[in-house]
């Protein structure tokens, strides 16, 4: 009996993920452990092992579709065996081999309840109205069931998908039609209408350079993808406010020379300014829940406990690890926590789970000589902190101008739920934290 | 039929013997004193030019065919050359007594016929009215090449001449500026202006086509009489039986108007050379022995049937004057048994395997150009060197002709580039609203008639709550086409109607009925059980000047006129390069309840062949304005009716029938009902059954359904459909054609091909069952019905939810059907 292996569901809120590459082929021996494919979710790129041993009979998706989470992705068993039972419904034969003996359709029309007698045969297609709709509705069909005969995506099928989808202006409906433009999954009308504000000029053709000037062309997919898709929704369905400031940077760098000379068995000889910084961020926003929150389908929550996410740099592109509690953490604690989490995502190992559920983002280019910069909004989180260098600022002191090394503080605020002033009381009331930094240690 | 005619058993039962009259046999005495006084001889020895002409012309072709070359032109014609070498006296003596208003129809060996019948022509015709001729023929085009390329010659009469043989080679050589542009060819070739009408490839195929011509000029007064030169061999065929009978009905003499002259002036001229392909209908593959005994056979003059030697031309033309007088007093019809031999072959591909050398030798002994060679030397009416010197003229004539011909710039072809233009000749695309103006004979003031009657019925048949009205007091079907008869018959004096029940009855299905009391018997009349001949006089009729309505009763019975439908109704306008029009509208009706031979819609079998235009309307309001707009043309028509539908009044376009004249657009469907989910497009009856799917489907499935009535199957402007499909995504087309090539799979395909990217499924026909039509019992199991449209659309479109379907329509069973082959 051929044993399927499924989609994992590899976090709590991870629905589907993208097949990106397929390790066995059908017909390769497997054994339990083995790694299937590579996948991909909204969050992060993990592998799927093989939770049962034999011979790959069928792979029942192709690189590129997007699969739901517990559908069986493959059949392993013995030569001959019968995948056709495993097949999830609504999929086509792709690489499988033809079934052993196929039911006649007509037998299966008498069993099957109808109305949609053909279904269950799953190979039907898409009917050119409906793949044309889908994609001037930029509704993606993989894995919409298929109502016509045979299973066949008709138009039916796409509006039914699409009345779950946000309504458009007659004005965005018209530039839309006219091809020039994309829309968001939301918009920002009411109850989530998209408008013409909305629409997003398509991407333009490429001008005809002569071809050895072309360097690469990479294929936006993945994480790429995601991240392109969730920045240009933070911009366009957020009012983002950036303010910028400075804070006294020397205590900071005093403590941190503290900690870098202190004795190798506290183990804090490795906490970063970065992670002095998080410290004061995390207990400073205990102060400013309303920057502490995420603002959802016409209500604002706020938190008790801060959940900071701090981005992180790697070769796929940018990651946003969360620390849980970070407000309840000891500065010690915070800041291994942040480097496993920061080691996680450079090696691709990071699981789902703890790329979710932050209440606030910190992001850090001062390591790169910016000095302050306008963060984009992480939502439904309504605030972010960019931090810049630490550079010399004169300073008038006593009379005289000093030459005093100051951080720089860039915050973003959606001001659809906050406004200026808390911001920027916040912000000054991080300065001031980061001015007192041995009394915040405190708490 | 007609109560004027009593069929008294006394008569009918009583003894007594049949008698013929005797059938002359070569009865023609020479007299060479008595043929110099009557035609000098200068005449006499034209006819020995005329003959020279032929043969020398034949030969040219003959070398062009077996040796690529003639006089040291070369040239490889591609093309069919059937030759008549060895029939030249027949052709020259035939012409001698004819005038250019006689009119000759032959068959695919027929190049000396034209060239005598157009010499003689020449020789009679004034030169004003010669040149007007060559000048106004294709906007003066060959005239110009001829005068150009081959020469004025010594006189006008001279370049006529010339004008002839280059016309007729170039047609032969298929060059646009032949006769007919090359679209007719060497079998087709004609030129009406010198009374040469179309020849025609189909063995036979002349003779119905020629009494039709006859009996244009009998109805409408033309002077003349109409020959058709036909083999021997086609004797063996239908239609030219059908032909012979229905140019020697009684009712000429016993019903007709005594003032329009008698039977139609028709000579059928057997150009009897003893061979019909490798048979010889004389001892072997027919038993007549001296054809022109069945003369005997059709009526009591014995068709005036004679055997003329056809190898002496002063017997020919001696034979055609006596028969002339005959047929233009009203007597015909004429039956001559003109005997000839050919001394080639059926074409130059036929090696004469079928006959001894030693009889061609016997015949060539006999050669009627020899013979009167001699015979004008005997009679002292030229010299030898004069004779001969005819030859010389004539070769160098030719050659000029040929190399002209020939060549690709003086006479090049007709060339798909610029436009379409063999498209443009399918169809005349005139209106014209008589075809002659004078008065139409009628017996009664319209305003007296039936017409009244109907006129006064209610236009529409539902009440104002849309309640049924009771049929007899509404307009129907068969009354609104009856509508559109009258009014072309009293706008055109020319327009006929026949076909087996037309008179009296008033056609089987009553669409007639009062037209008796209307017409005159030449306008209205029977005609007998002879649907080719039914179709092909309509042809004749038609291309010589007249408008005619033939009708077949039912489709089915096209059948038996498929060559006059197919091959001649459908081809004489493009095949004469728009010489010809063909106002003919051909009348049949889908049947139903009468089994297999009388329930059959073959539409698509019309609609398959070029040149047809074709129409089926569906409901009164088209009935008249779709018949209306068929007689305003002058292009043919097959014209479908629905018998469902005959006694119906119009339910469907509001306002109902207009009393007053109107016509509905070419070529463009009716939205029947609107909708935006689906469509259903179907032609004939096969509407109202859509109608009631599309009623069931919006009430238990609520599907807006939009339903189309083509109306038109060509030509046909798939606009509207297109855009309705482009709209609903979904298609069904139905019709009570049997669904194996049916013409619904051509608008399916064309659809699928125009529409696709707007479909939301395979484009899916419905048709009847690929049977025989059951009996009427059973006739829900062959013709579509309501359900199978709607078990078509859940099967194969859209699923419908909670429907069962109650008629196996799967793909499967598709599948079935086909592998079966049913």
């Amino acid at each position: 009996m051929a044993a399927p292996v499924v989609m994992p569901k590899l976090g709590n809120t991870m629905e589907s993920a993208i097949i990106m590459r397929w390790a066995k082929n059908v017909g390769d021996p497997v054994a339990e452990g083995d790694v299937l494919c590579e996948i991909e979710t909204d969050k992060a790129t993990m592998e799927v092992e093989s939770t049962a041993s034999g011979t790959l009979l069928a792979r029942f998706f192709n690189e590129g579709d997007d699969v739901p989470v517990l559908l069986n992705i493959v059949a392993i068993g013995a030569p001959g065996e019968d995948v056709e039972s495993l097949r999830p419904e609504g999929v086509g034969a792709s690489s499988a081999p033809a079934p052993a003996e196929a039911t006649p359709a007509a037998a299966q029309m008498q069993t099957t309840p109808l109305p949609v007698p053909a279904s269950v045969v799953g190979n039907g297609g898409i009917s050119p109205r409906a793949k044309n709709l889908a994609a001037q509705k930029q509704l993606d069909l993989s894995g919409l069931p298929g109502s016509g005969p045979h299973g066949r995506i008709i138009e039916r099928d796409v509006h039914a998908a699409l009345t779950g989808r946000p309504k458009v202006t007659p004005l965005a409906r018209e530039m839309l039609a006219s091809g020039g433009f994309v829309a968001p999954d939301q918009g920002t009308g009411a109850r989530g209408r998209i408008t013409s504000k909305d629409l997003q000029p398509a991407a333009a053709t490429l001008p005809s350079l002569q071809e050895g000037d072309i360097l690469e062309v990479i294929p936006v997919k993945g994480t790429r993808k995601i991240i392109s898709q969730r920045m240009l929704a933070s911009m366009q369905t957020t009012a983002q406010l950036t303010m910028n400031t400075f804070a006294d940077a020397r205590p900071l760098m005093a403590y941190r020379q503290r900690l870098k000379n202190s004795a190798e068995a506290l183990g804090l000889r490795d906490v970063t300014i970065n992670d002095l910084l998080m410290y004061v961020v995390a207990r400073t926003l205990l102060s400013y829940p309303e920057l502490n929150a995420l603002y959802t389908d016409e209500q604002i929550t706020l938190y008790r406990r801060v959940h900071l996410g701090f981005a992180v740099d790697t070769p796929r592109g940018l990651i946003v690890p969360v620390i849980r509690s970070a407000s309840e953490l000891t500065l010690k604690q915070q800041a291994q926590e942040a480097r496993r989490l920061a080691a996680a995502c450079q090696n691709g190992t990071v699981a789902p789970d703890d790329l979710n559920g932050g209440t606030f983002t910190v992001t850090n280019l001062g390591n790169l000589g910016i000095e302050t910069f306008t963060p984009i909004l992480n939502p439904p989180q309504v605030a972010i902190l960019g931090v810049g260098n630490i550079h010399l600022k004169p300073v008038a002191v006593d009379g005289d101008v000093q030459f005093i090394q100051h951080i720089g503080l860039s915050l973003t605020i959606n001001h659809q739920v906050v406004d200026g002033a808390p911001g920027a009381r916040f912000l000054q009331a991080l300065a001031a934290n980061l001015a007192q930094l041995e009394l915040m240690l405190a708490l | 039929m007609t109560k004027t005619i009593t069929i008294d058993p006394a008569d009918v039962r009583a003894r007594s013997t049949l008698r013929g009259p005797e059938i002359p046999i070569n009865a023609y005495d020479s007299d060479p004193k008595k043929e110099a006084a009557k035609y000098g001889t200068a005449t006499l020895v034209r006819i020995y030019r005329d003959m020279v002409f032929i043969r020398e012309f034949e030969t040219m072709l003959d070398r062009i065919k077996k040796e690529g070359v003639y006089e040291g032109i070369e040239y490889n014609h591609k093309g069919p050359a059937h030759l008549s070498i060895g029939q030249e006296a027949s052709a020259v003596g035939q012409s001698l007594n004819l005038t250019p208003d006689d009119f000759i129809f032959g068959s695919h060996r027929s190049h000396g016929e034209i060239l005598a019948k157009g010499l003689s022509a020449i020789e009679q015709l004034s030169e004003d009215e010669l040149m007007r001729i060559m000048e106004t023929y294709m906007d003066g085009n060959p005239l110009r090449i001829v005068e150009k390329h081959i020469g004025a010659g010594d006189s006008l009469r001279d370049l006529a001449i010339n004008y002839l043989l280059y016309g007729t080679l170039a047609e032969i050589f298929g060059r646009e500026p032949g006769f007919n542009m090359g679209m007719g060819g060497s079998m087709h070739a004609f030129f009406p202006p010198f009374g040469v009408m179309p020849n025609n490839a189909i063995v036979g195929g002349s003779a119905d086509i020629a009494v039709g011509s006859a009996l244009y000029k009998r109805v409408n007064r033309k002077p003349g009489i109409v020959i058709a030169n036909i083999g021997d061999a086609s004797m063996g065929c239908g239609p030219v039986w059908e032909a012979m009978m229905f140019a020697a009905m009684d009712q000429y003499h016993t019903l007709w108007d005594d003032e329009i002259g008698g039977a139609p002036p028709i000579l059928f001229n057997f150009m009897n050379n003893f061979y019909g392909m490798g048979g010889q209908p004389k001892g072997e593959t027919m038993g007549f022995g001296v054809l022109a005994r069945v003369g005997l056979g059709v009526n009591e003059d014995a068709m005036h049937a004679e055997r003329v030697d056809g190898y002496n031309p002063l017997a020919v033309a001696d034979a055609i004057e006596r028969k002339k007088a005959i047929l233009l007093e009203g007597h015909g019809p004429v039956l001559l048994d003109t005997i000839t031999y050919r001394f080639a072959g059926h074409s130059p591909s036929d090696a004469s395997t079928y006959r001894d050398k030693h009889e061609i030798d016997l015949w060539r002994e006999v050669d009627s150009l020899v013979n009167y060679h001699e015979y004008l030397k005997d009679n002292s009416h030229a010299t030898e060197d004069a004779l001969e010197a005819f030859k010389t003229d004539i070769t160098g004539r030719l050659v000029k002709v040929l190399s002209a011909a020939v060549s690709d710039n003086i006479s090049p072809r007709i060339r798909p580039g610029n436009g379409d233009p063999i498209g443009a000749m399918m169809f005349s695309n005139q209106i014209v609203d008589r075809m002659e103006d004078r008065t139409p004979e009628v017996l009664i003031p319209k305003e007296e008639s039936r017409y009244k009657t109907t006129q006064e019925k209610f236009r529409f048949g539902l009440d104002e709550n849309g309640k049924p009205l009771s049929k007899m007091k509404c307009l129907t079907y068969a009354e609104a086409l009856f509508e559109a008869m009258v009014h072309r018959f009293y706008e055109d004096p020319t327009m006929v109607a026949y076909g087996e029940e037309n008179r009296d009855w008033g056609g089987a299905f009553g669409v007639y009925r009062g037209l008796t009391e209307m017409l005159p018997y030449h306008r209205l009349f029977n005609s007998p059980i002879s649907e080719g001949a039914i179709a092909g006089t309509a042809v004749g009729y038609a291309i010589s000047g007249g408008r005619v309505v033939a009708e077949l009763m039912y489709c089915d019975f096209m059948g038996r006129a498929g060559d006059e439908i197919f091959n001649q109704m459908a081809k004489w306008q493009s095949m004469s390069a728009g010489v010809l029009r063909m106002p003919l509208v051909l009348r049949v009706s889908v049947g139903a309840k009468y089994g297999a031979q009388h329930s059959q819609d073959w539409t698509s079998i019309c609609a398959h062949i070029p040149g047809l235009k074709v129409m089926f309307p569906a409901t009164p309001y088209d009935a008249k304005g779709m018949l209306n707009l068929a007689l305003h043309g002058t292009d043919p028509v097959v014209f479908f009716e629905s018998q469902r539908l005959y006694t119906e009044p119009e339910t469907l376009v509001a306002g109902g029938v207009p009393t007053e004249y109107y016509e509905v657009e070419m070529g463009e469907p009716a939205v029947r009902h609107e909708g935006t989910d689906l469509t259903i497009v179907t032609v004939g009856a096969t509407l109202y059954r859509a109608l009631e799917a599309a009623a069931e489907l919006e009430s238990k499935h609520g599907l807006s359904v939009e339903v189309i009535d083509a109306r038109f199957i060509n030509p046909l402007n798939y606009d509207k459909i297109l855009q309705s499909v482009r709209k609903t995504g979904k298609l069904v087309l139905a019709s009570d054609a049997c669904e194996r090539g049916s013409f619904m799979h051509t608008m399916a395909s064309t659809i699928s091909q125009l529409a696709f990217s707007y479909l939301d499924g395979p484009v899916a026909v419905v048709g009847a069952r690929n049977w025989i039509t059951p009996p009427a019992e059973l006739e829900e199991d062959f013709f579509p019905q309501t359900a199978w449209i709607i078990d078509t659309i859940h099967e194969r479109i859209l699923p419908l939810p909670g429907h069962q379907p109650s008629t196996v329509q799967t793909d499967d069973e598709l599948l079935r059907r086909y592998r079966c082959g049913i």
